[in-house]
């Protein structure tokens, strides 16, 4: 038995913790404003909020594809579909969309509403570029988007110039007109319903964000006792210990990307991980799953690989092991998980002086899209300017993401044009890549060597600069 | 009236097919279709999925009530295969279950054994070997063989231009509902009512009059739901036979897989200009990527056809057109129904041309353009043209030569980075090319409350007809908007309409609409004039709801005057009709007057390239659109806005890959349509002031289409950019993808 709010109700459920959000508001409770249009988190017709409990008593709010996010894992939570808006009288959000002509067909419409909600929400700087990146995944056919930007303007005009911070958020957003007042009862009555144990079943399929699961076997999980990691709240954190970032299996990759911590030591992140997925994805996909999902062009995947990242694996019975992220990959989608394991902890090893780090992709979209090549690295200069140590992967180029081998050579050479040059050559003769929709395998290997270029060369030109 | 509605979808209460509460009993149906692209069916077997759970029927073409046939303009597409197969995708059994996952579960334990036979994706080697739906078109004006000795410079070669899926967010979809008497009430998602009407009845086996087709709105439409009938009638047959209702739904991968997109082109052309640019002779062969039937491509090959001088004057013109049959999903409609594949193969010579003339295109394809007095290839004389007005007010707004001087500077002064910029006239024909489907009718119905009911063909799919429908009836009644009230599209209320497509929705159902207005009108002022004890009805006006005499208003309002009007046994309900005066086109000689007029734009566009990496960004676009006298200013910019992202969706990011064997690779993860940060920074829209228009109702134009056209800029900007680092490669076919531009600039020098 399943118990969350939906909207002003509470509701009970027998359903299967597999069905996804959007069958059950659908089929089951016959609210129809949540639109299907794709079924694999690539449109945001299907956008709702979801709503946890925190130990501080609140309730956090994210906008999330509903198409991909099993019902399991809203147990005790608080689901918000464009008619918990109440829509009499309209939202602000709702008000300045139709305000601005900024639906044509409709469709898409109330995914958008949902998303720009959820930034009223949750965005730390209620900006209009946060409001644009809380659109990301919200994708519209008819109307060319300008007069929703024009929308979200004068949103992000008139937030400005209410009191939104802190505590103080959401009932001034009620007094906005943005969330109904029923808003504010909601802690309370959420407090009231059974919360899940964070005990999971070692028998069940595990999900973390499920957002990749959902998109390819969503029939078979909904015949199979499923357990979410999300329940874990242990795993959600992210802390520096010494001169190691340790970041828990369960954190978001929105949450880390978002994650000051993480910004203090990798401030390139909050850009990069923008080309990861989208906003409604990154608030229910977690960097832990994009690891083990294996996919060869992860982007998460990517850029740890070249941090350095080790991982610290759990067994059902609670005892850790450690293996490199660089050792964890052993084909095409197959990694070095048993039975019963999860990821606990990605242990990240700050930069050192002398150090960066840098991501660079390319897709045929520049966002909410997979890469045909996605490239990252660690490089620690020594004092002189000479390569003290130089970390590569690649996604894309092979059957699943890799480090670059062969870069020892070139420790205590200055990073010159001609070292540039032969780096490029090593990784180009590394790379192995097919022709997919992704692209050819001509393009991506180039690609690759002028990614790489592009990587070098940025450090080069910050050492001018310097 | 769309504030009304857009309240509705930003409450998420407005409904569309899939949203309507499902009735008791409801039946899902799914199809199998083929998974070879040719070949024969040698066995079939069904059993099987008849023994799936859940499973109710499963239907092949035996089992085709009335006629197995939805083909739309020549009777070559069965409903269900019957003993062969020209695609992958074609419906071969449809099966029908007691929910969508057990009819998709048992879809798949249909088996079928084929014959496999030699496919054909190239519609060069089609044409070659004289597949073609329908005749080869040729047209000429002039003499281009002789013509091309006196050009200063020619060009020529081979260029392509890519599908493009239509990714309305409301897929494919009906409900059918059986009634007594053998009748079928379809709720669907479909831009051409008349026409499904008549394919519904004749896949039933009954008359039209037992059909009733009832369209509310549509969650996007493009064109991608004007010809093929297959997914509306299939759900409908299943009702049929087991007198239950029946949905089918696409899921969005078998959308991209199985149904018709834009239309793939390919090129021969070749231009000749004088020394100082202008367009002495144009020649030019296109090949239309077809699909396996004839769907409406040959009716879409005329439009490119008709458009392939786009906005410029060519004194010596050969235009040879061939719509080819290959093994594809027959293709469709899609916004600018073949004006921006046929316009952008001119715009492509022409860049060149100026190239080797070495005169800044720009220049070049203002000194071409149309001109009053001009002929157009066709025959037609254009009395007038705002062609040059459009370019000439956009040149005062942002300075093209300053424009072009800031690209060079910048591209002199940077190499990392470089910018390109193209500015794109667009002259687009309005009315459909084909004669006879320019007609309209409106049913208008005043109830004894004073509440205005209006029915017209034209279908809602968000770009607002039934916004300027309401305009217009209000106007020319002379009430307030929110008296009036359009209902939904229905077959029983307007037969044999016309599709909602060619732009001109509110053109036709406009001016239908506002002529059955005009003849309640004609009964309510006399009647007025009485009540009112008043001489005559030439004083009698209504404006705002009042009933006027002269300039001086009465007492009398809308309400009391429609409530007396009714109890006087007025007729407060009229049908009007329409058809588009002085429309001629003669196939034999290919001259006429397809058009009643022209929608003219210029635009604007800048990029900018990352060299090293092959991607670009879209940095401003401004246009300046000739729209006539908006009904609604408003709807009108969301049409621009939402024309120009599409198109430029189509010039450089939308791109669908196939198999050797046929196979659509693309799924909705990899089709990727504009996002809301692809949209250039900077966004003017501008419409042509004092621009005005006798063609159409109150003043207005169409709007729908013309707008796809600017997006070819986003092309053309990127292809500037990848200029300004070398030319010496053949332009890239479109879409320019960021994989196109970067093996422009980086790949390997391919085999000649």
């Amino acid at each position: 038995m399943l118990s969350f709010i939906v909207n002003q109700q509470v509701v009970r459920t027998d359903q299967h913790p597999g069905m996804v959000l959007l069958e059950f508001l659908r089929d089951v409770r016959c609210l129809s404003g949540t639109k299907e249009a794709c079924r694999e988190g690539e449109c945001g017709a299907c956008t709702v909020l979801v709503g946890r409990l925190q130990a501080n008593g609140r309730v956090t709010y994210k906008a999330v594809a509903s198409c991909l996010l099993p019902i399991g894992d809203v147990d005790g939570g608080h689901v918000v579909s464009v008619e918990g808006l109440l829509g009499a009288p309209l939202t602000l959000v709702q008000q300045l969309i139709v305000d601005h002509t900024a639906s044509q067909c409709g469709f898409c419409t109330p995914g958008v509403v949902l998303s720009l909600t959820g930034f009223a929400l949750t965005s730390p700087t209620l900006s209009y570029t946060d409001a644009i990146d809380a659109l990301d995944g919200n994708i519209c056919r008819c109307t060319g988007y300008v007069a929703i930007r024009n929308a979200v303007q004068q949103l992000v005009n008139q937030l400005a110039t209410t009191d939104h911070t802190g505590a103080g958020r959401l009932a001034a957003l009620v007094a906005a007109g943005v969330v109904p007042a029923y808003f504010q009862t909601i802690p309370q009555q959420l407090a009231a319903l059974p919360q899940p144990s964070g005990k999971l079943d070692p028998n069940a399929v595990l999900v973390a964000g499920g957002t990749d699961l959902f998109v390819q076997r969503p029939e078979a999980l909904m015949e199979t006792p499923l357990a979410f990691l999300s329940q874990r709240r242990d795993l959600d954190y992210v802390r520096v210990e010494g001169q190691v970032l340790r970041v828990g299996g369960g954190v978001t990759l929105e949450d880390f990307r978002r994650s000051e911590t993480v910004l203090q030591h990798f401030p390139a992140l909050a850009r990069d991980m923008l080309l990861h997925s989208s906003t409604i994805l990154r608030n229910q996909a977690t960097l832990a799953g994009n690891i083990v999902n294996a996919s060869p062009i992860g982007d998460a995947t990517i850029m740890l690989l070249a941090a350095d990242t080790t991982l610290v694996l759990e067994a059902a019975d609670g005892t850790t092991r450690e293996v490199k992220l660089d050792r964890f990959f052993l084909a095409y989608k197959q990694v070095d998980l048993r039975k019963g394991e999860l990821i606990r902890e990605m242990a990240i090893p700050l930069l050192p002086p002398g150090g960066r780090y840098r991501f660079e992709k390319v897709s045929n979209r520049v966002t909410l899209d997979i890469a045909a090549v996605n490239t990252a690295m660690r490089l620690v200069q020594a004092p002189d300017g000479t390569i003290a140590d130089l970390r590569i992967s690649a996604g894309g180029v092979g059957p699943m993401p890799f480090m670059i081998h062969g870069l020892q050579v070139f420790t205590g050479r200055a990073l010159d044009a001609p070292t540039v040059d032969a780096i490029v050559q090593v990784a180009a003769s590394a790379a192995k890549p097919i022709d997919d929709v992704r692209g050819s395998a001509v393009y991506k290997r180039l690609l690759l060597r002028n990614l790489v270029r592009a990587l070098l060369t940025s450090a080069v030109a910050e050492e001018v600069a310097r | 009236m769309k504030q009304e509605v857009m309240a509705m979808h930003v409450r998420g209460a407005s409904q569309f097919v899939d949203d309507m509460p499902t009735p008791a009993g409801c039946l899902h149906a799914v199809l199998y279709t083929s998974p070879i692209a040719r070949g024969r069916i040698r066995s079939l077997d069904i059993t099987q999925a008849q023994a799936a759970p859940g499973v109710v029927a499963v239907y092949t073409h035996k089992d085709v009530p009335g006629l197995n046939q939805v083909g739309h303009i020549f009777k070559d597409q069965p409903l269900l295969a019957i003993d062969a197969v020209e695609y992958i995708g074609q419906p071969i059994a449809l099966v029908v279950a007691e929910s969508n996952r057990a009819a998709h579960r048992a879809a798949k334990l249909v088996h079928a054994e084929f014959e496999k036979l030699d496919a054909v994706f190239d519609p060069r080697e089609a044409a070659a070997r004289g597949m073609l739906h329908g005749k080869k078109r040729v047209l000429v004006n002039g003499d281009p063989d002789a013509a091309f000795a006196r050009c200063a410079h020619v060009v020529q070669g081979k260029l392509g231009s890519g599908p493009q899926e239509h990714f309305y967010f409301e897929t494919q979809r009906a409900l059918a509902c059986p009634g007594e008497h053998d009748t079928m009430k379809v709720y669907a998602s479909a831009q051409a009512p008349g026409a499904f009407h008549h394919h519904l009845a004749e896949v039933l086996g009954i008359p039209q009059s037992k059909v009733e087709l009832d369209i509310r709105r549509l969650g996007g439409g493009f064109g991608g739901k004007e010809s093929t009938a297959v997914w509306i009638v299939a759900p409908a047959m299943a009702a049929f036979l087991l007198k239950r209702p029946c949905k089918l739904v696409l899921e969005r991968n078998e959308d991209i897989a199985t149904t018709g997109k834009r239309h793939a082109y390919q090129y021969d052309y070749k231009l000749g200009v004088d020394s100082e640019g202008r367009i002495l002779a144009y020649d030019v062969t296109l090949y239309q990527h077809a699909g396996a039937c004839a769907d409406i491509s040959p009716a879409v090959l005329g439009r490119s056809f008709l458009h392939a001088s786009g906005s410029y004057r060519i004194p010596n013109i050969r235009i040879t057109g061939m719509s080819c049959r290959t093994n594809i999903p027959p293709n469709n409609a899609f916004r600018g129904f073949g004006v921006p594949q046929g316009t952008f193969a001119i715009e492509a010579a022409l860049t060149r041309a100026a190239e080797v003339a070495g005169i800044d295109v720009a220049v070049v394809k203002r000194r071409n353009l149309l001109q009053a007095g001009d002929t157009l290839p066709y025959g037609m004389k254009l009395d007038w043209t705002n062609a040059i007005r459009c370019w000439d007010t956009l040149d005062t707004q942002v300075d093209l030569a300053a424009r072009r001087q800031a690209v060079t500077d910048y591209n002199r002064t940077h190499t990392d980075t470089q910018r390109g910029l193209a500015v794109v006239p667009v002259c687009f024909g309005i009315s459909f090319a084909q004669t006879a489907l320019n007609q309209a009718s409106s049913l208008v119905h005043i109830y004894v409350d004073g509440s205005v009911s209006v029915s017209t063909g034209a279908v809602e799919m968000g770009q607002g007809v039934n916004t300027k429908l309401q305009i217009i009836a209000a106007r020319t009644l002379g009430i307030p908007e929110d008296f009036v009230r359009v209902d939904s599209t229905n077959t029983s209320r307007i037969p044999n309409a016309s599709p909602t497509s060619a732009s001109t929705g509110a053109d036709l159902n406009g001016m239908a609409t506002r002529q059955a207005c005009e003849d309640l009108l004609g009964r309510l002022k006399p009647f007025a004039a009485q009540h009112l004890r008043h001489p005559t009805a030439d004083d009698v006006t209504i404006r705002g709801g009042v009933v006027f005499l002269g300039d001086q208003p009465t007492d009398l309002h809308w309400e009391a005057l429609v409530k007396a009007a009714q109890w006087a046994r007025v007729d407060l309900g009229a049908h009007a009709f329409y058809a588009t005066p002085n429309l001629h086109y003669d196939l034999e000689t290919e001259r006429g007057r397809p058009f009643a007029y022209y929608s003219y734009g210029t635009s604007i566009t800048e990029v900018q390239l990352d060299v090293l990496r092959g991607t670009y960004a879209m940095l401003a676009f401004d246009v300046v659109h000739d729209i006539g006298r908006s009904l609604t200013e408003a709807v009108d910019r969301g049409q621009i806005e939402g024309g120009v992202i599409q198109g430029m969706g189509w010039a450089t990011l939308e791109q669908i890959h196939y198999a050797p064997d046929g196979r659509v690779l693309t799924g909705v993860n990899a089709y990727k349509i504009p996002d809301i940060k692809f949209v250039p920074p900077h966004f003017g829209v501008a419409l042509l002031p004092d621009s005005d228009n006798p063609f159409a109702v109150y003043n207005s134009k169409a709007v729908g289409e013309p707008p796809f056209v600017h997006g070819l800029g986003a092309y053309f900007a990127v292809l500037d950019a990848l200029r300004a680092v070398r030319t010496d490669r053949p332009l890239p076919d479109l879409p320019v993808t960021p994989e196109r531009a970067f093996l422009y600039l980086h790949g390997p020098d391919l085999p000649t």
